[in-house]
């Protein structure tokens, strides 16, 4: 047997010339595989060590008990107090009243069951804060603060944190990372002051929430112990996001005593699978209580209003109970009126059906509230209350209500346990002592008032139907105050006997006993956790699959790199040719002495799958050079576009075989082409040394209809612009562009073929004539060369330009973030003066568009994590009348604002977000859905309506507010604000919103400095594609340099002719060099122009502002870079002696 | 038996708008042991009626049969195989593989349907022919190590590796000097003789064109043939 492949190491010049070429395609393409593996490696990396061995984490709107991560076994609940009725206060500042106090030591029972093995759990308190250095006043907003302790840095397992304090230190100690210890200016020893908002159980957005800014914020100062590295344990957060976290760690116990929250938390760490809390939770805390009376059991909540799910419970497991709970909706009334009387301050209680629930529109009053108005039955009563004002604060409303009876002083009559405690009210010993959190006119209390309150406390002195209170007064955080099972108890209306009581399901007083049990210990165990923020997320889970990234790096790069990809291929493609044509003579021999056509064509493609084999391999150990050089450039010069340091090189074996396994596929496709091409050449052509096939090849023959088809199409696409008014569209314009391209090559192509006519045979006409020698290498040359050019202008004018920043943002030059949500308009004056921020001076005229947001994954692509639930911002009327450029809307609406109220049906939210974001980030179009899970873990869908164009939002995806607070009710406040202020005034604006807010963590931006934040990624991309195109720009160029030598020296003997017969070499070396100019000249060309034709919109739209001279460069370069290789390859044909090269000619 | 035969076979060329006719009806038979010389001037179509009797080129009409086949008729691969055994080359350029030894080369033709011949049959016989054409000491030589007229010896040797019948040569002294051009043109006569191949020579030489009986003559593609005295 013959060893068919030792022509490999015979012509071993050229077929290394192949194999390189090879091994560039696979060191460019695995490269690019390897990227993407050292993204994702590295992300990986970063999520395994933010959060070490915690594999879960349950972070609460609320606190609960710390006992819940005691492994320790389960005890009983303790027995109910003694006296039931209105247990003492157990909250350290009285804020908040209990029926259960704490048992002795703290021992309290964990209920049935136990929780994972022991250390799995670590309690911590989770918060936002803004620090301020403790003496230079630096500040740092939005940073998280984790109240820990030893249970936290064990079961992270990535380092210690020195929380112990000091020895004749005053201040509880706090670790630092580096990143914010960088910011304040910090060391170790100094003292750092944290700004915290402090845990409220009623919403800060219903009548009874705190708002003040002494009620909303607390601040504690700490002695910096120990300053940590940004990664491992310093790096700690729960959400993935590749910058580095700003965290502060403090000992749990002493945050806990600065929220006033002590033996309360609000997160558990796990290690392992995560433990059902049902087993172990308590009413308390869901944030629920028990209240018992007399002749009742009370279900109530500690945030006012009962959540559904508390309600929907509660009410199951009544009914197994067989009994029927009144429905309590309590409320205060700031005044009733009456034929020109006046009775302040009355609680109202709506009650659902039986007695003392009047028809809708009607009011019982008590004997007292009657007597006071002097009223009767059937005549009307004015009743103002206080609700919420749609930016935040309180108005006065009124109703009207038509009497329908009085009921007497007894029972329900004069019931003050109808009233949940009202903060600042309840524990009051007479009216003038009130301190609730809304304005109170002490001056409207007579006498009479105190006398009823202390006789009758805050038992309600009117009645409505349920219906009618929850119309008036119903909240998103719920419609009940209360689930009241009573026992028998003896009705006393005046004027209007309410039903018996059987109606309703009386209930005998022993079997009160049993639901008070009943709720005690099966409502925790039966109710969803998922509402009250007790539910487990797999955070490392859901950060490693987060880590497989936004982006896909190696389809990125495999993007930015495809030119350089294909220009190698063609390169080995070319270079094979060349090393095959040298053997024509071979070919045709073999031919003549019976091999067939396929065993020849087999033999070449043999040694072609060596060679690209060879090639690939050697490309390998490229392709780890090259990924590494990319993630040291994307540490380094492409850091604006990572936002993260820590990308290091990772290699996937995996990758190394696909890489390898494509690279030799896409060289074996171009090996394969020459060969076909080869094997269509006769054997007498062969054995004469010629490679050329008789008659027009393939493209020949496709070259008249695709120039004729391509300059109609590009013509036919520029009518329609013109014509249909879509002048500025992208697409068309591109398409006209590619038409062109593909046009002009087709046009080369014939140019090279055609036939010439004898005229006047100048140098140039010679030169000419010499580049057609071999059409089918010229055109792969002009095509190399015009693609790359049409990429790198097409690349090069969708970079923006600076002023192309400002629609974006909607008119707005300052955006804010606050840590603590504001629960006050800034807009109005009297939240200014909550606020304590000046309404004249340097704020004067400047308007703050304040926002719900609701935090999440950073959907843009500053994020390189995958978002799985992006950030969320409710749409307000106010932006809505904002201009804000629109990419593309659902049905072309002309407002796409109003497409975020359609209704798509139930669990389905209409969503808007910037076209970056939805279409690289979160893979998704218009009339897609993202899935993810509302404030209840119920899955809601949200359906992109419309798409921004480079806008400020692209972190966010935008809802109406409606839609936000309907499923996020929880969200209360605003932490998000567009700020409208004069240009020359904004960096003052900003320094006094962030001074005068300081304390929220408000942090005020440039939105031109965040939208070049975003460009700079796209920008820096861009850049990348161009260099990367630029390598294939000059690849392609090289290629030509390589055809042209092979040329050259094909033809040494011709030019030894010219030579002898008086042709100065400086001629021919301008004959030659002219010769790979015409090509050259012509692909730039060909390519600038389909280029320049391909984003004529966006010249038009930009004034021509392109970044003109990195183009031109990159183009001078390969023109003088392909002018530099002809003068090479001419030398070396020329400095040969001339005899020599005559007699090598037969 | 006739081996060779030649009917009416025109060859044109399409170049341009007009056709460029090379042949124009040439006839001839020869049978098994004959030989013909084909000469005449520079473009009259003495290689391209080689090409087509060694069914590397089809005519554009007439028809051409070896061993009383129609080549023309076979399929491609077949045509291959048929070409492969029936059917020796010798061209002016030996066009003999730089990569291969001297009995690799000869050995060339027998790869072309492994198994048809042993592989050491065929060594033998490879070895047995570069003895016959004096070569039998440069058997591990290659090619650039070789003379002009050992090159060519080794190209006649190959040529007759799968016993062909037919033997065509395109101008094979036509690259050697004048006591190369004898030798290799007595080789092949010698070679000729003993295996009663058919033989046909193109050639320029007239020294060479005298050796054989039969001439065919091509001028303006027309064969006129002569027979020796």
């Amino acid at each position: 047997m013959l060893p068919s492949l030792r022509g490999l190491t015979h012509f071993w010049r050229a077929n290394l010339a192949v194999a390189l070429g090879a091994a560039v395609a696979s060191t460019v393409l695995t490269g690019a595989l390897l990227a993407g593996d050292s993204v994702r490696g590295s992300l990986t990396d970063l999520t395994l060590e933010r959060l070490g061995g915690i594999d879960a984490a349950l972070v609460a709107e609320g606190f609960f008990r710390e006992e819940l991560a005691d492994p320790s076994p389960p005890t009983p609940l303790p027995p109910p107090p003694a006296d039931r009725e209105r247990g003492a206060p157990s909250r350290s500042k009285g804020r908040l009243s209990s029926a259960v106090p704490p048992s002795p030591g703290g021992g309290e029972g964990v209920g049935e069951g136990g929780q994972g093995g022991e250390g799995s759990l670590a309690p911590a308190i989770v918060a936002r804060a803004s620090a301020v250095h403790g003496s230079s006043a630096q500040r740092a907003s939005r940073i998280a603060v984790y109240g820990v302790d030893e249970r936290f840095t064990r079961l992270h397992g990535r380092g210690d944190l020195s929380l112990e304090q000091a020895a004749g230190a005053i201040f509880p100690p706090a670790v630092v990372n580096e990143s914010l210890a960088g910011e304040l200016g910090a060391k170790v020893g100094d003292d750092l002051l944290l700004s915290l908002e402090l845990p409220g159980e009623i919403p800060r957005e219903t009548l009874l929430g705190d708002k003040e800014a002494e009620d909303v914020l607390v601040t504690g100062r700490f002695t910096i112990a120990q300053v940590i590295p940004d990664r491992g344990l310093g790096g700690f957060g729960l959400a993935p996001h590749q910058a580095r976290p700003r965290n502060a760690f403090v000992p749990l116990a002493a945050l806990q005593e600065i929220l006033e929250e002590e033996g309360r938390v609000n997160a558990l760490l796990t290690a392992g699978e995560a433990p059902d809390l049902r087993t172990t939770v308590r009413l308390e805390d869901l944030g629920l209580r028990i209240v018992r009376g007399p002749a009742h059991v009370s279900l109530e909540s500690e945030g006012f209003f009962l959540k559904p799910a508390a309600v929907e419970t509660a009410e199951a497991l009544a009914k197994g109970l067989g009994a029927a709970p009144r429905r309590v909706l309590t409320y205060l009334a700031t005044s009733m009126r009456a034929g020109g009387r006046f009775l302040p301050y009355s609680m109202v209680a709506g009650l659902s059906a039986g007695g003392f629930a009047p028809p809708d529109g009607q009011v019982l009053l008590n004997g007292w509230a009657a007597e006071d108005l002097g009223t009767r039955p059937g005549e009307a009563i004015e009743m103002r209350y206080l609700a919420m004002a749609p930016g935040g604060g309180l108005r006065e409303e009124r109703t009207v209500l038509r009497l329908a009876g009085v009921v007497g002083m007894t029972g329900l009559g004069a019931d003050r346990s109808l009233t949940p405690t009202f903060p600042g009210i309840e524990d009051a010993e007479d009216i003038a002592a009130w301190d609730p959190p809304f304005p109170v006119d002490l001056s409207s209390i007579r006498p009479k008032d105190e006398e009823y309150w202390d006789e009758h406390g805050a038992a309600p002195k009117a009645f409505v139907s349920l219906a009618t209170a929850q119309r008036l007064w119903s909240t998103r955080f719920g419609d009940l105050t209360a689930l009241r099972f009573e026992g028998p108890h003896p009705p006393a209306p005046l004027s209007h006997r309410p039903p018996p009581d059987r109606e309703r399901g009386e209930i005998a007083a022993h079997d009160l006993d049993r639901i008070e049990e009943t709720l005690r210990r099966e409502l925790p165990a039966r109710i969803d956790l998922a509402p009250f923020g007790l539910a487990f997320h797999p955070v490392k889970e859901q950060g490693l699959a987060a880590a497989q990234g936004s982006t896909d790096f190696a389809g990125l790069f495999l993007a930015f790199s495809f030119f350089l990809i294909v220009s190698a291929v063609l390169l080995v493609g070319l270079l094979f040719s060349l090393a095959v044509e040298r053997r024509a003579g071979e070919l045709g021999m073999l031919l003549a002495v019976g091999y067939a056509v396929r065993a020849v064509r087999r033999r070449l493609l043999a040694e072609g799958i060596v060679l690209a084999g060879a090639g690939a391999l050697l490309g390998l150990g490229g392709a780890l050079g090259y990924a590494w050089l990319l993630m040291a450039g994307l540490r380094t010069w492409w850091l604006p576009a990572v936002g993260t340091s820590d990308l290091y090189l990772h290699v996937e074996p995996s990758s190394l075989a696909i890489g390898w396994i494509v690279s030799v596929i896409a060289v074996l496709i171009a090996v394969a082409w020459t060969v076909r091409r080869l094997a269509r050449v006769p054997a007498p052509s062969l054995l004469a040394g010629s490679t050329v096939a008789p008659g027009a090849s393939k493209i020949g023959r496709l070259a008249r209809p695709l120039a004729l088809g391509g300059t109609v199409a590009a013509v036919a696409f520029v009518l329609y612009m013109i014509l249909a008014g879509e002048a500025s569209s992208p697409a068309l314009a591109f398409g006209a562009g590619a038409s062109l391209l593909v046009s002009g090559l087709a046009a080369v192509s014939l140019w090279l073929r055609r036939p010439r006519p004898s005229r006047r045979l100048t140098l140039l006409a010679m030169a000419a004539r010499n580049g057609a020698a071999s059409p089918g290498r010229s055109l792969l040359s002009v095509a190399l060369v015009a693609a790359a050019c049409f990429v790198l202008v097409t690349v090069a004018a969708n970079r923006r330009g600076e002023e192309e920043t400002e629609t974006g943002a909607g008119g707005f030059p300052l955006f804010a973030e606050s840590a603590v949500p504001l629960a006050v308009d800034p807009n109005h004056p009297e939240g200014r003066l909550a606020l304590g921020l000046p309404e004249d001076g340097i704020l004067g005229g400047v308007s703050i568009v304040p926002l719900r947001l609701v935090p999440g994954d950073d959907a843009s692509c500053l994020n390189l994590y995958r978002p799985e639930r992006p950030r969320l911002l409710g749409v307000s009327p106010e932006l809505a009348a904002r201009e804000l450029p629109f990419r593309r809307a659902l049905d072309n609406a002309a407002n796409p604002w109003t497409l975020l109220d359609k209704d798509f049906g139930p669990g389905v939210i209409p969503a808007i977000a910037d076209e970056s974001s939805a279409t690289w980030i979160l893979k998704l179009d218009l009339e897609e859905d993202l899935t993810m899970a509302d404030e209840a873990g119920e899955p809601v869908r949200l359906r992109l309506v419309a798409l921004l164009d480079h806008s400020l939002f692209q972190s966010e995806l935008l809802i109406s507010e409606k839609n936000l607070l309907r499923h996020f009710p929880s969200r209360a406040g605003r932490s998000f604000f567009l700020i409208d202020a004069p240009p020359e005034r904004a960096a003052g604006v900003s320094q006094a919103l962030e001074e005068g807010l300081s304390r929220y963590g408000f942090d005020v931006s440039s939105t031109a400095a965040r939208l070049a934040a975003y460009q700079a990624v796209e920008a820096t991309y861009l850049q990348t594609f161009s260099a990367l195109g630029g390598f294939g720009l000059l690849l392609g160029t090289l290629g030509l340099g390589i055809a042209l030598l092979r040329g050259v020296i094909e033809r040494r003997g011709e030019l030894a002719a010219l030579r002898a017969f008086g042709f100065r070499r400086r001629r021919l070396a301008w004959m030659v060099t002219a010769e790979n100019g015409v090509l050259l000249l012509l692909g730039i060309a060909l390519g600038t122009a389909a280029g320049l034709l391909a984003v004529a919109p966006r010249l038009a739209e930009s004034g021509g502002a392109i970044p003109w001279t990195p183009l031109l460069s990159t183009l001078l370069a390969v023109l003088v870079l392909g002018f530099v290789s002809s003068l090479a390859a001419v030398w070396s044909a020329l400095a040969a002696p001339l005899l020599p090269v005559l007699k090598e000619e037969r | 038996m006739t081996r060779l035969s030649v009917r009416d076979v025109h060859k044109s060329f399409a170049a341009g708008s007009e056709p460029v006719v090379v042949l124009q009806g040439v006839s001839f038979d020869l049978a098994a042991g004959e030989a013909l010389a084909i000469t005449g001037p520079s473009g009259s179509g003495k290689s391209t009626l080689l090409h087509l009797i060694g069914t590397l080129d089809r005519p554009t009409s007439g028809s051409i049969g070896i061993d009383e086949t129609d080549p023309f008729a076979l399929p491609e691969p077949e045509l291959a195989r048929f070409r492969n055994q029936t059917i020796g080359f010798v061209f002016q350029d030996s066009h003999l593989l730089p990569q291969y030894t001297v009995l690799e080369n000869v050995l060339v033709p027998t790869q072309a349907f492994p198994g048809k011949i042993e592989s050491k049959e065929a060594e033998a016989r490879a070895a047995e022919l570069l003895d016959r054409v004096g070569l039998s000491h440069r058997l591990r030589h290659r090619p650039a190590e070789l003379s002009g007229g050992e090159r060519q010896r080794v190209a006649v040797a190959r040529a007759l590796i799968n016993r062909p019948g037919v033997l065509l040569c395109d101008e094979p002294t036509g690259s050697l000097d004048r006591a190369a051009a004898t030798a290799v043109a007595a080789l092949l006569f010698e070679l000729h003789e003993a295996s009663r191949t058919v033989l046909v020579v193109v050639t320029h030489s007239l020294d060479l064109a005298a050796r054989f009986p039969r001439r065919c003559e091509l001028v303006e593609g027309r064969c006129s043939q002569a027979s020796a005295a």
